[in-house]
């Protein structure tokens, strides 16, 4: 992970946890929904909050194509790069 | 030779958590899915097996199914120009009265164009896949409409939600992008679901001030608002300045079609692009001579809809005195939501079985996965069949204290 990658992850780690109904460490290949137990209805807002605070939208497109915390933070690190 | 045959995926298995769920619900009743009515009555009344309902989940708003206007121009259709137009709008399925119903569009919304589309579904389909296209952006409501969802999907362009009825998360949307491509905002007028309106007016000037334009569909508010029901757009004088408005032949006009107006010329030139415009069969003659009779009786007479907003006022008062909190203020359509979709269920069997059918609404139906019961009010509903939906609302709630 480049310190970049880093600092995101730490920050959606948080955000993760205060959502999350599985009390399990944060990790790279863990899946949201199935892992967390959080429904599309967290998820959504759970990507707004995201969203507003790293100033990005998500295409659906790229949104429904996120499943593990990795590939969240990839397409933060990349929408923020953008 | 049997040996040779690869193994067959099976598409079914992936039913099965979906199948187990609607077993649990039809276990507790009639299914409240796809019921069938043996005999429509009225507008407002139908047979099922052998009982009689009072129908409160239409979307009959005006109630002119059974009306002599729209009967008699569905026959004469049928007896002038046959039962079907058997093709495409581009190839032999424009019929003179299908323009004569675009110009009765342009007429009643004011505007340069209309275009008339086989369904509503198809209308948002066809225009929104039209206007955009690779490298554009297009931003809807997350609470918006499968079909416009599905519109999504059918262009190239990325897609963006903003929250539910905020013009301000527009606006942060709409400035964090690069002004390159072009930009298309869609919302619905009454969302179908909950029975709450959008702030048009706020969302176009959000719009407008960066650089997008502005389709609004009002299937479920044409009719039941504005002026003879021109809709949201005219009740909150802003026709001029939005770019498109959709619309749908199937509630408020007691039919089956769709359609799109807009402030610009330019919309006539998607005819010859728009995949769900020229990939399937035209409207039928007597659909669209029944959009016509409905659209004349609307322009003519405004009192449907004054009786529409008396027995919304009513409902909504009457369930809300009987304990219940229906989601939005007055309006065309109530619904209530219950703690859970198998409650839910059970309620909807108990007012069957007293009389009344509503609709049931559930995930993913639903914005934020509630499960509903879903009123909607028409014209044609008399006072007393009013109190009567009233009552079996209150029999509930006496049957579960
Ligand atoms: C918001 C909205 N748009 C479009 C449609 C589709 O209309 P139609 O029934 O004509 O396909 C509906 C109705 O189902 C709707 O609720």
């Amino acid at each position: 992970m480049n310190p970049d990658r880093t600092a995101i992850f730490d920050r959606v780690a948080a955000i993760l946890k205060a959502h999350a109904k599985e009390d399990i460490p944060i990790t790279a290949d863990l899946r949201i929904a199935a892992d967390l137990a959080i429904d599309s209805v967290e998820m959504f807002d759970l990507v707004m909050e995201i969203e507003d605070l790293y100033d990005i939208s998500f295409p659906i497109e790229e949104a429904s194509a996120i499943d593990t915390v990795g590939s969240l933070v990839d397409a933060i690190s990349r929408l923020s790069n953008a | 030779m049997l040996d040779n045959k690869k193994k067959m995926g099976d598409f079914f298995t992936r039913f099965d958590k979906l199948s187990e769920r609607v077993e649990g619900m039809y276990a507790l009743g009639r299914r409240p899915f796809g019921m069938t009515f043996d005999q429509m009555l009225s507008p407002t009344r139908a047979r099922v097996g052998n009982t009689e309902v009072i129908l409160a989940g239409t979307n009959n708003y005006l109630g002119l199914t059974f009306s002599d206007e729209c009967r008699e121009a569905a026959k004469a259709a049928i007896d002038a120009h046959g039962t079907a137009t058997t093709g495409s709008r581009l190839a032999n399925g424009t019929y003179a009265e299908h323009v004569a119903l675009e110009d009765d569009l342009r007429h009643f919304f004011g505007t340069a164009a209309a275009i008339v589309f086989t369904t509503g579904y198809q209308a948002n389909l066809a225009a929104i896949s039209a206007l955009v296209g690779r490298g554009d952006h297009l931003f809807i409501d997350a609470d918006s409409h499968a079909c416009i969802y599905d519109a999504s999907r059918l262009c190239d362009a990325e897609t963006i939600r903003f929250r539910h009825n905020s013009p301000e998360d527009l606006a942060r949307r709409l400035a964090r992008l690069p002004e390159d491509g072009a930009r298309l905002v869609v919302i619905e007028g009454l969302y179908s679901m909950l029975g709450d309106v959008a702030p048009v007016a706020e969302f176009v000037e959000v719009a407008h001030a960066h650089g997008a334009m502005i389709l609004v569909d009002e299937a479920h508010s044409i009719g039941c608002y504005g002026d003879h029901g021109r809709g949201l757009c005219q009740a909150e004088g802003v026709t001029d300045e939005v770019d498109f408005i959709t619309g749908t032949f199937s509630k408020s006009f007691a039919s089956i079609g769709g359609f799109c107006v807009s402030r610009h010329a330019g919309l006539e030139m998607t005819r010859l692009v728009s995949r769900p415009y020229l990939f399937t069969a035209s409207g039928s003659p007597a659909n669209v001579a029944t959009a016509r009779a409905a659209l004349a009786v609307m322009a003519a007479d405004d009192s449907r809809r004054t009786a529409l907003w008396d027995r919304a006022r009513q409902l909504h008062a009457g369930l809300t005195a009987a304990g219940y909190v229906p989601a939005s203020p007055p309006g065309p359509i109530i619904a209530v939501e219950r703690p859970d979709e198998l409650t839910a269920v059970r309620e909807w069997n108990a007012l069957l079985n007293a009389g009344i059918y509503v609709n049931i609404a559930v995930p993913p139906a639903t914005p934020q996965a509630k499960s509903l019961l879903r009123l909607s009010v028409s014209a044609a509903h008399g006072v007393d069949e009013i109190n009567r939906i009233i009552a079996a609302f209150k029999g509930l709630s006496r049957a579960a204290a």
